[in-house]
């Protein structure tokens, strides 16, 4: 609660910020000044993702967690990065020349900033004072997060006997690296932490659409999302839910445009943010599984990109296995259900899909955003891009059902909306805010429409 | 004229298209009119209700609604040693507990307590109303009302 925790916290994401910038120098170069600028918050994502997992396998294989491992950890990551990208000849951000854009496209992207950044204001100032409430919170993703960070590893005690003992440790060990920054176990200013995740993910989303969707969409698709009545009061919470919503979003965004202009370098980037995603939450691999999925419906023509497919679900499953043999190698159980939940009756499949249905729709969760994704599908479906529209198509279908089968295969859940019984609600905001990314791609593109690989 | 018209204008598919993308942005923006004012609000709301709390409240959150006297949890942490160890002992539901803090008080204080560990022949003892003669040679190093205590025994 004092402004030496609140610096340190900003020193210690702006350190993720630089590492995540480091790490797109490697895979794609900037070659202009303004790129830095526009990739900051995907350079955050990333830099996010990737410090988790490599202390993820760190942790795995015992290494302590300590504030001078931490500080290690971002400047041999900045260092190497840095190295691989000049040994690579990536370009270099030289003189700008400036880019003529049209004045209106100039207003309407300075009035979404100042709409955006007025709300992030008032939830700062929310954040910065917030108690510790969540139950899931309290009950093991901060326990572990002290555990890491008292204890410096992952504690047996705390690891094995806390709830969701099988839960992948990323968002613990960000919280135990801004303990340290912060110089405590400060559970109040750590909620602070998660606003600079929502910060760095709307950065990541508006910098990466910049250049590909028209300003008149991208402003009124976030902000459209980031006013529905669910995200006030649950985006702060110090659990998992919203950052690995926010790395399957901006992975998704990253293969839908990976899918217009086959640029490599997202897919590399697509690979950490869905790694980072596996080591979040359970939810994660489902995640990957989809937007890979979805990849191919969208891109079955295109034989030449099989390894690169390939190569990405591979480097997903690697990154996310030894947490996995960790938990196994202590006989706990419990990330997926028993024989898939094949077991249970079709009954009970069609209320869980009935289930995801009724809350997808619900207004008083989501306002109209389901129905605005929906419209903006069917556009570009019909005068748009269509393979844009079948990628986008495919990643809602089968993450509706992908929510319908988790309610279905976990028999103790009961099928029911209420939070406190049945994550639903916390999985259906997953597909929501996919459509902050969607839907500047999809109205805005015309048939046809291919923009350079910025 | 006629031919000039023609040229202008765009052909029916991408007015159709234009329709619908304006009915759309429309759409969206009507909801970010009548949502943003309820967002922003909603914010600032919360933020002036987190300030308005007191330190011990904002620093307990959710214990407020667990353990029914924050004395305790004060008093266990300033008592026990960062490396000792606690356990917690539930008795009889007593008049000012919630739902929450028989089935509850264990994950909390483990929680809030870190890096002290939880043991089950620890030396600490946060009672809840527990049976005293369970621990005999525990002595109340403080007591509360609702049957709450924290003892220290001996090894």
């Amino acid at each position: 609660m004092t402004i030496r925790a609140i610096a340190g916290l900003a020193a210690l994401n702006l350190g993720i910020a630089v590492l995540g910038l480091a790490l797109l120098f490697a895979v794609r170069g900037f070659s202009r000044l303004a790129d830095l600028g526009r990739l900051a918050g995907l350079g955050y994502l990333l830099g996010v993702a990737f410090f988790g997992v490599v202390w993820t396998e760190l942790l795995v294989v015992g290494v302590p967690f300590t504030g001078l491992a931490l500080v290690a950890t971002l400047v041999l990551g900045i260092a190497a990065s840095l190295g691989v990208g000049l040994a690579l000849g990536r370009p270099r951000p030289g003189r700008d020349p400036g880019v003529d854009r049209p004045v209106t496209a100039l207003l309407l992207s300075a009035s979404g900033i100042a709409l955006v950044g007025l709300l992030l204001e008032a939830l700062f100032r929310a954040a910065r004072l917030q108690s510790l409430q969540a139950f899931d919170a309290w009950a093991f993703w901060v326990p572990k997060a002290k555990a890491i960070y008292f204890f410096e590893g992952l504690d047996e005690q705390i690891f094995t006997t806390a709830a969701g003992p099988t839960y992948p440790p990323l968002v613990p060990i960000l919280d135990a690296a801004a303990f340290h920054a912060m110089g405590g176990a400060d559970t109040v200013t750590l909620h602070l932490q998660f606003w600079f995740l929502i910060v760095g993910a709307l950065a990541a989303l508006a910098g990466t659409l910049a250049g590909h969707a028209p300003a008149w969409a991208l402003w009124p698709s976030l902000l459209v999302v980031v006013v529905a009545p669910r995200f006030g009061e649950r985006l702060l919470t110090p659990q998992a839910d919203v950052l690995v919503d926010c790395f399957f979003v901006v992975s998704a965004l990253l293969l839908a445009l990976w899918l217009r202009d086959g640029c490599g370098w997202r897919l590399a980037a697509a690979a950490v943010l869905l790694a980072g995603a596996a080591s979040t939450k359970r939810e994660g691999l489902l995640f990957a599984a989809i937007l890979l999925a979805a990849v191919l419906v969208a891109s079955w023509t295109r034989r030449r990109s099989t390894l690169l497919r390939i190569g990405l679900a591979a480097a997903v499953v690697g990154l996310a296995a030894p947490w996995r043999l960790w938990y196994r190698s202590r006989d706990l159980t419990g990330e997926a259900p028993s024989e898939l939940g094949l077991g249970s009756s079709l009954d009970r499949f069609l209320d869980a899909l009935r289930l995801s249905a009724e809350v997808l729709v619900e207004t008083s969760l989501w306002s109209l955003v389901p129905f605005l994704f929906l419209g903006a599908i069917v556009i570009a479906a019909i005068w748009g891009d269509r393979r844009l529209s079948w990628f986008f198509g495919a990643v809602v279908v089968l993450a509706f059902l992908g929510g319908a089968w988790v309610t279905f295969s976990y028999s103790s859940l009961p099928v029911t909306a209420d939070e406190a019984l049945n994550p639903i609600v916390r999985y259906t905001g997953a597909i929501v805010i996919l459509a902050a990314a969607a839907m500047p791609l999809l109205v805005g593109t015309e048939r046809r429409g291919k923009a350079a690989g910025r | 004229m006629v031919q000039e018209r023609a040229v202008n204008e765009p052909p029916a598919a991408d007015r159709v298209r234009l329709v619908a993308i304006a009915v759309w942005l429309v759409v969206a923006l009507g909801v970010i009119a009548v949502r943003f004012p309820d967002a922003f609000g909603d914010a600032n709301r919360t933020a002036r209700a987190n300030a308005a709390l007191d330190l011990v409240d904002r620093e307990l959150g959710a214990g407020n609604s667990v353990v029914p006297d924050q004395a305790l949890l004060l008093e266990a942490r300033a008592w026990i040693p960062r490396r000792g160890t606690f356990r917690v002992a539930v008795g009889e539901r007593q008049d000012g507990w919630t739902d929450l803090t028989a089935p509850f008080a264990e994950t909390y204080a483990t929680y809030f307590l870190l890096p002290r560990r939880t043991e089950p022949d620890a030396v600490w003892i946060l009672c809840f109303a527990c049976d005293r003669a369970e621990f005999p040679a525990a002595d109340a190093v403080w007591e509360g009302e609702n049957g709450l205590s924290l003892l220290r025994g001996e090894r």
